[in-house]
């Protein structure tokens, strides 16, 4: 068995390592692939993190004092009753343990800051759609709450935001398809480079043939070369998705003029998920690839 | 060891390999088969080893029908069929030893048995001085003697051998024959596809003559006319 593992890899190096300007070119396809992929998704999930609050039409969000009396938190839902179906056409409120939920799963890699907080240090809030979307009437149904005993501040979604919002998801999405496109063209890419090799092959593939060598002993090397492909392209993937994460998306959501965007990032967990989709992606494109060149190329 | 029953093999309905071939080779027999480039002797050597299909008919191989096998098994009936070429079809880039080691690695031998087996062969066929030469720095008589080696080394039943003397000089013909014969002798059935009427009148073996894909003779202790 160890004979045969042996065997298999060594004929695998040697197809790489005649076939090696193709075989690198592929790679870097995948890879490049694979990082664009990977960049629409931060970037979408970015766009997602940044904007989560003001989702569905939410003009302005309430924030109470973290101390504020129960009597007044009444008072604003009352008034906030009181004008339902006139400036405002709904409105949600954000108790302090959904808003300690909302933000210890936000900074779930941020183990500092969560030691510093609790559910009582949390300041509940209120989501508010208003009836009229203009900007100076929205700016001016947010100032009547600002003034009122137990509101620590109010903030409004921004053109920036709204301009990120209507366009997160167009440029989304035109990414992901340049990234699906440049998946199809690895595919295409392994498929080309093992038809070499095994075109250049043909001798020793004949003479495997002859001397009775089984039909998976003689696909393996190339599916395993393939494989070899998908796999380290995806890997180069991840430094560029760590880049696009480190020094575009933080990066900008430091910027001193988007102040609002300070949401604007990728979790631990959220950059994980992306890497683990990125490498499964990898190994199935060269998966696809390897199955069809071998079928297509490889008479046995 | 082999028989056909009424093959047929077509490549094209105007122009048939074979015609209604019946044969039956016993184990252990030497047959030659004769006839003019386009007899069909290559054909039939073809279908021994399952790299055709016939038209028609049956082919058995150590008593299987080797037509119905599925594609999977293929590999398990050429192991028990040792090829040898004209053109003697060696790896260039690998050593003499390598070249017959080859063999016994893609069918998944373990190393010792291949470290065994492999200079074992090359003692037989007088290449033991000359392992770790490349193929191009052999004679041609020297590379059929690898052809040799690597076809045998897995110990087949049957050796087919098509114009293995094809590129090769008298004398150096005559000794590929005699590692042929001696291969024979034990116990292995072997079937030469021929140009060479010196090599058949000489060793006067079985001769199966096809003309235009028929069998227009099969005669024991036979000359090649």
């Amino acid at each position: 068995m160890i004979g045969k593992i042996r065997f298999l890899l060594a004929e695998t190096g040697q197809n790489i390592w005649r076939n090696l300007a193709l075989t690198l070119a592929s790679i870097i396809v995948v890879g490049a692939s694979l990082s664009l992929f990977g960049s629409s998704r931060l970037v979408a999930d970015a766009v997602d993190n940044a904007t989560q609050r003001w989702e569905g039409g939410i003009e302005f969000v309430v924030f109470m004092k973290a101390d504020a009396e129960p009597s007044q938190d009444e008072a604003i839902q009352t008034l906030l009753a009181e004008s339902e179906g006139k400036e405002i056409d709904s409105w949600e409120y954000v108790d302090k343990a959904q808003t300690f939920e909302e933000f210890t799963e936000f900074f779930a890699d941020d183990a500092e800051l969560l030691a510093t907080i609790s559910v009582d240090t949390m300041p509940p809030s209120y989501r508010i759609r208003p009836t009229d979307t203009d900007a100076g009437a929205v700016a001016a149904l947010g100032q009547t709450f600002e003034s009122r005993p137990g509101v620590r501040t109010v903030v409004f979604a921004s053109e920036v935001i709204r301009e990120i919002q209507t366009n997160a998801d167009k440029i989304s999405r035109s990414t992901l398809w340049a990234g699906v496109a440049l998946i199809l063209a690895a595919v295409i890419m392994i498929l080309t480079t093992l038809s070499i090799a095994i075109a250049s092959r043909r001798n020793e593939i004949e003479i495997m043939k002859l001397v009775g060598a089984s039909n998976w002993f003689i696909r393996i090397p190339f599916m395993i070369e393939g494989l070899v492909q998908g796999v380290i392209g995806a890997l180069i993937a991840l430094p560029g998705l760590a880049f696009v994460r480190t020094y575009l998306i933080e990066d900008f959501s430091k910027s001193d003029n988007l102040r609002l965007l300070e949401g604007f990032r990728v979790t631990d967990s959220e950059f994980l998920v992306i890497s683990l989709t990125v490498i499964a992606i990898g190994t199935a494109v060269a998966t696809i690839g390897s199955i069809f060149a071998v079928s297509r190329y490889l008479d046995v | 060891m082999i028989r056909l029953e009424n093959v047929s093999k077509e490549y094209s309905p105007d122009s048939p390999a074979l015609i209604n071939a019946n044969v039956d080779i016993e184990k252990g027999e030497f047959v030659f088969l004769v006839g003019q480039s386009g007899s069909g002797k290559s054909t039939f050597i073809r279908l021994l080893n399952r790299e055709e299909k016939p038209t028609e008919g049956k082919v058995y191989v150590a008593g299987k029908d080797i037509v119905g096998l599925s594609s999977w098994k293929v590999p398990f009936l050429r192991r028990n069929i040792g090829c040898i070429f004209q053109d003697y079809r060696l790896l260039p880039k690998r050593t003499v030893s390598e070249n017959v080691a080859f063999a016994l690695e893609v069918i998944g031998r373990p190393r010792h048995v291949i470290e065994q087996q492999v200079p074992a062969i090359l003692d037989l066929v007088g290449l033991s001085e000359k392992s770790h030469r490349m193929p191009d720095e052999l004679s041609g008589g020297e590379q059929q003697r690898v052809s040799i080696a690597r076809a045998f080394v897995n110990r087949p039943l049957i050796l087919l051998a098509d114009e293995p003397t094809g590129n090769l000089d008298p004398s150096t013909a005559v000794g590929i024959m005699r590692l042929l014969d001696r291969i024979n002798r034990t116990g292995t059935t072997v079937v030469m596809a021929t140009h060479d009427r010196g090599i058949v009148d000489t060793m006067r073996r079985r001769v199966i003559e096809l003309a235009d894909g028929k069998i227009i003779r099969d005669q024991k202790g036979g000359e090649y006319r």
